[in-house]
């Protein structure tokens, strides 16, 4: 597996080969008529099937306070995160036939829930950046990208200096991430996908999974470099995303 | 085996943070870094960077939210 990603890794971006064994099922939530069409069928076989329930509920529903977290990083409010992981549970269960038993649950249900968000939510609060973002050079960004060479004396206070933030910092950091850097970092770091499981999620090819997950890092570090500083903790001037030019 | 150099460390050190890299590139960074105190201190604070991330991002669904997912749920499947 590890040999096959380093493989397709090295393929230019954009002309990723389509892995041959998808780690998900089938998209269910591709164009809303056939979600539609599935809450029909599981409906129409309610009597035959009680069973699909109980193991949607045994399977799934444990997934819920990671969908939650992942919602809250969408969405940035409490509020509308509840109802994003509502409406992912829903059409998760309206689908669910469709999932192939012995395939990443996890991961389809991220996929409904990134699809889910971006057809409803996302409109709502639409970046002015976003689509074109992947574009931006690292200029435009503003500097917290290009801002983290430092010397190696000073990469310990740094470590140092960001082990020591409260949560709620890096909370407000991870916000100030664009969108989509911000779910790749969250898809990578905290649920530990592999890139091309969060190219199957995000439906980008893994070289922009890649260079997104690399950014949002990038920009996270310089943010709460920033913050540290702020707070009169000692972090090399060379860090922050402040002062600093290209 | 030789050192690979802190260009290729460095070039692929968030490969290597996320277990991307294939067995034998991994092991040259390894390699490197245990002789490399610039590119093990910059690995360094890639770990604390996502140590700092999942520790931010731990989140507990509200109780309410799981009772209406349920009851969702149950209506769904229920013949109306």
């Amino acid at each position: 597996m590890a040999e096959l990603e380093s493989a397709v890794m090295i393929t230019p971006e954009g002309d990723e080969p389509t892995p041959a064994t998808s780690a998900t099922a089938p998209d269910p939530v591709e164009a809303d008529g056939v979600a539609e069409a599935t809450v029909e069928a599981v409906e129409a076989s309610d009597e035959g099937e009680p069973d699909l329930r109980a193991l949607f509920e045994e399977q799934a529903l444990p997934f819920m306070d990671q969908l939650y977290a992942a919602a809250m990083r969408m969405t940035r409010n409490p509020a509308d995160a509840s109802d994003l992981v509502q409406e992912t549970f829903v059409k998760a269960f309206a689908a669910f036939r469709q999932f192939q038993q012995g395939t990443n649950l996890k991961a389809w249900l991220y996929r409904i829930q990134t699809n889910t968000f971006i057809n409803t939510y996302r409109k709502k609060q639409r970046d002015p950046y976003q689509g074109t973002i992947d574009e931006l050079e690292d200029w435009q960004m503003g500097g917290a990208e290009s801002a983290t060479r430092t010397s190696g004396s000073t990469r310990s206070a740094e470590a140092e200096a960001i082990d020591h933030l409260p949560d709620s910092a890096v909370k407000d950091a991870l916000q100030k991430v664009p969108e989509d850097f911000r779910m790749a970092v969250y898809f990578a770091d905290v649920e530990g996908f592999s890139y091309q499981e969060i190219a199957d999620i995000m439906k980008t090819p893994v070289g922009t999974v890649m260079s997104r997950l690399h950014r949002g890092r990038r920009l996270l570090r310089g943010l709460l470099a920033d913050y540290a500083r702020d707070r009169g903790i000692a972090v090399p001037a060379g860090t922050t995303s402040k002062g600093s030019t290209k | 085996m030789t050192d690979c150099g802190c260009d290729k460390a460095k070039a692929e050190l968030e490969e290597f943070l996320h277990d991307e890299l294939c067995r034998e590139d991994a092991a040259d960074i390894r390699e490197h870094m245990a002789t490399c105190a610039d590119c093990s201190g910059e690995h360094k604070v890639g770990i604390v960077l996502t140590e700092a991330v999942q520790r931010a991002c731990k989140e507990t669904a509200p109780e309410d939210l799981r009772s209406t997912v349920l009851a969702r749920i149950r209506d769904l499947q229920a013949s109306h």
